[in-house]
């Protein structure tokens, strides 16, 4: 099982902290905006409301044209720095008194303007009217700056990102102690399934509690483990069963087998003194009793002698084969080049009237016992050279292919070949496709390499078909 | 001592009535008998008059004795204008006997011989007189029109204005010089 790559504890945190930052972040906007809003219309109200003080303060400067009280009443405004110009207009629009006073023209505008207020760039702007008993004797124009707004949204920022940061503190720690809530009980079941999954030990138990659905989770996995458990041992009690039986079956066949090994053999060497009896006693009549026997009955004594030595081939054939299956494996590394060209040379002295064709493929070195294996070559090229007996020129082609971490050795001749459907019999002991009038044999030499190939932990089979020439392979492990 | 102040302050007011007709015929003096007929009309935001001497939907009465020197301005500024639900209407008077029912009272100039007569005429009656000098002031009228440093300015009896039961706005008293704690009679 992998590690994960993140923390559930991480996420956790984090989702806390993402929404409660972008939440308080959103209500610092909304909360500045607003404050701005509303700072705004304050000093609006406020610079209105200034402007009807100086206004009804003026209106008798205005109606009887006294410029120094209107300067007075404007000269009040030097209280509040923020202040930065102000006038007052005559009936007629006409700029009458200016605060500060002979103020640069541009400060303030020659003729009064609309009744209202408008923010400028940095100012606020208030103009009303001055009116006394409802009667209108003048205009009054006043202009703020608007550092003090300025001052509050900097304040309002500082605040909002104290706030923000302030919280993001108490977030993180509640953050942090709701996350070891949740989390500490599925890292606990994390642990348990890593541990599970790494140990293959089911005996443990998470044993989380929690009302949520990590509590459920625990309960089911525990649960699971408790089954999976209870299956485990299950299987290792079968499993041992299992074992114990196939041991002990084992056994059995190998004894049996044995046995039977012990008791072929004895037969067959048992059998070999009487029949060497018999060969030798029809040798000595021949001898001594030809000139007396009529023809007939030298045939007859032939026929015996031809019978016997036959047998004798038979039984030695078998003793060969019983011993290989006994015989132990001197296993050392072998050329299976030079071992097949020893063979073909050992053959070519047997089969001086046979002409064959040999074709040699590039062979490796292998691991085995090469008294065996140079039996495997002798009994495959033999029986090539045999089943191409009867066509002449015999060719007659060995290769040798690695294949999925074996070496397949093939040996391919262009004899009769066989019928594909009795393939799987070729290997047998005395099976024989063909006759012994035929070709000559006695039907163990395939089921001798078989064996041998099998001890070196290798396979055997044969493809072919009737008069089309047969390939037969064997495989050895690399 | 104080009689010696009202006689320099006599004197003053002489050099300013000489200064004053010294603004001779012409725009000059339109222009100061233009403002003048504004501050009249004003007197009728910033002065009030006793209930009773002003009953609803009577008019607003701005009256003028003597050579009338507003020309047509004091009418223009009047026109279709009413104070507190009064219409305003403006009156000439040649005697006192035609003046009856009047809340200013303007004294022309032309009248500075037989002033006494007509302050006196008008005593105890609600109405603000306003003549043409200091001297006016000082001599209980309730306003004089004063020229200084080539601004009109305002002269108030504040005895002569209680007398007559008119409360005057302290906005309008700030605007003026007060005089004269007792109505001066001679």
């Amino acid at each position: 099982m992998k590690a994960p790559r993140t923390t559930i504890r991480n996420k956790l945190v984090k989702a806390m902290m993402l929404t409660s930052t972008t939440v308080l972040l959103l209500m610092g906007v909304v909360f500045v905006a607003h404050d701005i809003v509303s700072f705004r219309r304050f000093l609006v109200e406020a610079l209105v409301t200034r402007a009807n003080i100086l206004a009804a303060n003026s209106t008798a400067a205005l109606a009887f044209r006294n410029l120094e009280d209107a300067t007075q009443v404007l000269d009040a405004l030097k209280a509040d720095p923020r202040m930065i110009a102000a006038g007052l207009y005559d009936e007629r629009g006409h700029l009458f008194a200016t605060y500060p006073p002979g103020a640069p023209s541009g400060g303030v505008p020659a003729e009064s303007g609309p009744t209202g207020h408008r923010f400028d760039k940095s100012d606020l702007i208030v103009s009303q009217p001055v009116a006394e008993e409802g009667r209108r004797v003048g205009a009054i124009y006043l202009k703020s700056d608007l550092l003090e707004l300025d001052d509050r949204v900097r304040v309002d920022v500082m605040v909002v990102l104290l706030a923000v940061l302030g919280s993001i503190g108490v977030a993180f720690a509640l953050s942090t102690w709701l996350q070891r809530r949740i989390a500490l009980p599925v890292l606990d079941l994390a642990k348990v399934v890593q541990s599970v999954s790494d140990d293959k030990d089911y005996s443990i138990r998470s044993k989380a509690v929690g009302d949520d659905e990590v509590g459920v989770l625990a309960e089911a996995f525990d649960e699971m483990l408790q089954e999976i458990q209870t299956r485990d041992k299950e299987i290792r009690l079968l499993n041992a069963d299992l074992e114990r039986r196939v041991v002990a079956r084992t056994a059995e066949f190998e004894a049996a087998n044995k046995e039977l090994e012990a008791f072929s053999y004895s037969v067959s060497h048992d059998l070999r003194a009487p029949l060497r009896h018999i060969d030798g006693f029809v040798e000595l009549l021949t001898k001594h009793a030809s000139s007396t026997l009529d023809e007939k009955g030298r045939r007859h004594l032939a026929t015996i002698s031809g019978a016997a030595r036959k047998m004798g081939a038979l039984i030695d054939d078998l003793l060969a084969f019983s011993r290989m299956g006994r015989a132990e494996m001197r296993k050392t590394s072998v050329n299976l080049a030079s071992l097949a060209e020893e063979v073909v040379q050992d053959l070519k002295v047997d089969a001086k009237d046979r002409r064959v064709d040999w074709k040699f493929g590039p062979l490796p070195t292998v691991h085995g016992d090469p008294a065996m294996l140079r039996l495997v070559f002798q009994n495959l090229f033999s029986n090539a050279i045999k089943y191409s007996g009867p066509r002449g020129a015999a060719r007659i082609e060995v290769d040798a292919q690695p294949q999925n971490g074996e070496i397949v050795v093939s040996v391919r001749d262009n004899g009769v070949g066989f019928d594909p459907t009795y393939a799987h019999k070729l290997f047998g002991v005395f099976q024989r496709l063909h006759g012994p009038t035929e070709f000559e044999g006695t039907g163990i030499g395939l089921a001798n390499v078989r064996r041998i190939v099998s001890r070196h932990g290798g396979r055997t089979w044969a493809e072919g078909a009737i008069g089309q020439g047969a390939t037969f392979y064997f495989s050895l492990p690399k | 001592m104080l009689v010696l102040a009202r006689r320099a302050l006599i004197l003053t007011l002489v050099t300013v009535l000489n200064s004053s007709t010294a603004f001779g015929a012409g725009a000059k003096l339109t222009q100061e008998y233009d403002l003048k007929a504004t501050f009249l009309f004003h007197f009728a935001q910033f002065v009030e008059w006793p209930a009773e001497t002003l009953p609803d939907k009577a008019p607003f009465t701005i009256g003028i004795i003597g050579n009338d020197p507003f020309g047509k301005s004091l009418d223009e500024i009047v026109a279709n204008e009413t104070i507190e639900g009064h219409k305003l209407v403006i009156r000439r008077f040649q005697n006192l006997g035609q003046i009856d029912s009047c809340q200013i009272l303007f004294i022309a100039p032309s009248e500075g011989k037989r002033l006494d007569q007509l302050l006196s005429h008008l005593d105890r009656r609600s109405v603000l007189t306003v003549g043409d000098s200091r001297d006016f002031a000082l001599r209980s009228g309730i306003i004089g029109f004063v020229i200084s440093d080539k601004r009109l300015r305002l002269v108030i009896n504040l005895a002569a204005a209680n007398a007559a039961k008119l409360t005057i706005s302290s906005k309008l008293l700030r605007q003026s010089e007060i005089v004269g704690p007792a109505p001066v009679r001679e």
